[in-house]
């Protein structure tokens, strides 16, 4: 799967989840996750299970410090690299 | 004395101290305790033997709660500054010399230098943070309505803290009654037993409260607003509180901004950089470091390392020579969007983000004294420009 095609599986995820308005224009593929306000800290254990199960690889604590994770496409980005195993 | 030994097994070594902290909580059955990290295990003294099981039991519940955060544990130092600190008995100084005196658990009286320095430190913030923010000042009241605190869910993260407020209930034989023992016997806390009308203020376990609550169903010009404040808090610490490093009764002022999520951000880095001038300029022995705070719940491990992972909070910890720690006399929190969510405040049609910088006065003004003694003529350059004894 491509780095794109796993971002808009992500962030259609994210909209369905969070109920983000279709309508909100600050809403995209690189806004950052945590800081504007579209996940919370329980939000971001619902996310990272689904990333875990849809794309089947495994996110350790230590991957979410050392990775930044905090916008769809730096997940999108990281998923693919955990799948060829180059992280 | 009764004793328990329990064993550590499992514990993340990074929340040592929040298990420290949080045993003061644990039980009132439970006198002092001691972490044994050679041994790996905790040693516990209780007021008797009858309560063993059942306060081993909560013990284990505690330590299950930090066995790992669901995010890691991010740790990571933004400034660190050595200093020539010397060894001073500051707390019994400060008393002799009447600068300071106790007036309950965890309440003092600040008075002579001790209240200057702290006035130093007031001015000092308005004249840099509050003029560099254009913020506006506010004053609020000391207590808060238990409601407010549950929507903003104060309870479900500190309810080991809170200091309920209560008066007698409005009946006259109940007064007159509570009035003629206190005439005859004294008073004492016997004697609020049945004539206590309902808790339904506490008073304010945090500065900023006020703030969002007096916002409500605001639409506010972009990117937002900058406020600031200072109130007298209260947080309950049990056996945590210590000379003048951890107060029940403690004032604080902030700074808080609530707007667009990039203001707020952009807002509180600009903070980061002023609070780290502030330490390099007045030559303060401290660390800038993530923090978060002591959630007093099962679900510590989400929230404490999600408030890490994303360096959601960061203190400024000045070090006490005398008692070998650090104390937090600075914290930067970003809150995202849980107060604008909780009063629907909004900002060009968006829920409003917000966050705060926080100085607690007592602490600052012991940390210094701890740091730097009481001859001012060897104090850093910068502090002694600003004060002097």
């Amino acid at each position: 799967m491509e780095t794109d095609a796993i971002a808009r599986t992500i962030e259609q995820y994210l909209r369905e989840k969070f109920k983000i308005d279709s309508t909100d224009r600050e809403f995209d593929a690189d806004v950052h996750l945590f800081d504007y306000g579209y996940v919370d800290s329980f939000g971001a254990v619902d996310l990272t299970l689904f990333v875990e199960s849809t794309f089947g690889i495994t996110i350790s604590n230590s991957d979410l410090v050392l990775y930044p994770l905090n916008t769809v496409n730096e997940i999108a980005r990281f998923v693919v690299k955990r799948q060829k195993g180059e992280c | 004395m009764p004793r328990i030994s329990i064993p550590l097994t499992g514990l993340n070594k990074d929340f040592v101290v929040q298990l420290s902290y949080s045993m003061a909580f644990v039980s009132e059955e439970v006198l002092g305790h001691e972490i044994d990290l050679a041994g790996n295990r905790l040693v516990v003294d209780l007021t008797s033997d009858a309560s063993r099981t059942e306060v081993e039991a909560k013990i284990k519940q505690m330590i299950e709660r930090y066995r790992e955060g669901e995010f890691g544990f991010r740790s990571k130092v933004y400034f660190e500054q050595h200093a020539d600190i010397i060894q001073n008995d500051t707390w019994p100084e400060l008393l002799a010399r009447k600068w300071v005196t106790s007036v309950g658990d965890g309440h003092v009286i600040l008075r002579g230098p001790a209240a200057r320095l702290a006035d130093v430190i007031d001015q000092r913030i308005q004249s840099i943070f509050a003029r560099e923010f254009k913020a506006e000042k506010e004053i609020y009241p000391a207590t808060i309505k238990c409601e407010t605190l549950d929507r903003i869910h104060h309870f479900t993260s500190f309810p080991e803290h809170v200091d309920f407020v209560a008066h007698l209930k409005s009946d006259v034989v109940a007064l007159q009654q509570f009035s003629s023992r206190c005439r005859e016997i004294g008073w004492s806390s016997a004697l609020h037993e049945g004539q206590m009308a309902e808790h339904d203020y506490a008073i304010s376990p945090s500065c900023c409260y006020h703030c969002y609550e007096g916002m409500e169903g605001w639409e506010l010009s972009a990117p937002g607003r900058c406020i600031t404040m200072t109130v007298p808090c209260h947080r309950f610490e049990s056996r945590n509180q210590q000379s003048m490093s951890r107060l029940r009764a403690f004032t604080q002022r902030d700074v808080v901004w609530v707007g667009h999520p990039k203001y707020v951000l952009d807002s509180r880095h600009r903070a980061d950089a002023l609070i780290v001038e502030w330490a390099k300029d007045w030559g303060l022995d401290c660390t800038y470091e993530t923090a978060n705070d002591m959630f007093f719940t099962d679900d510590y491990a989400v929230k404490a390392s999600f408030q890490r992972q994303q360096e959601a909070k960061k203190e400024l910890r000045l070090t006490i020579p005398q008692e070998s720690k650090t104390i937090s006399v600075f914290s930067s929190n970003f809150h995202s969007l849980t107060f604008g969510k909780a009063f629907n405040i909004k900002v060009e049609g968006r829920t409003a983000a917000s966050a705060c910088v926080g100085w607690g006065f007592e602490r600052w003004v012991y940390a210094i004294f701890s740091q730097f003694g009481f001859d001012s003529a060897r104090w850093p350059g910068g502090l002694r420009r600003d004060f002097t004894l």
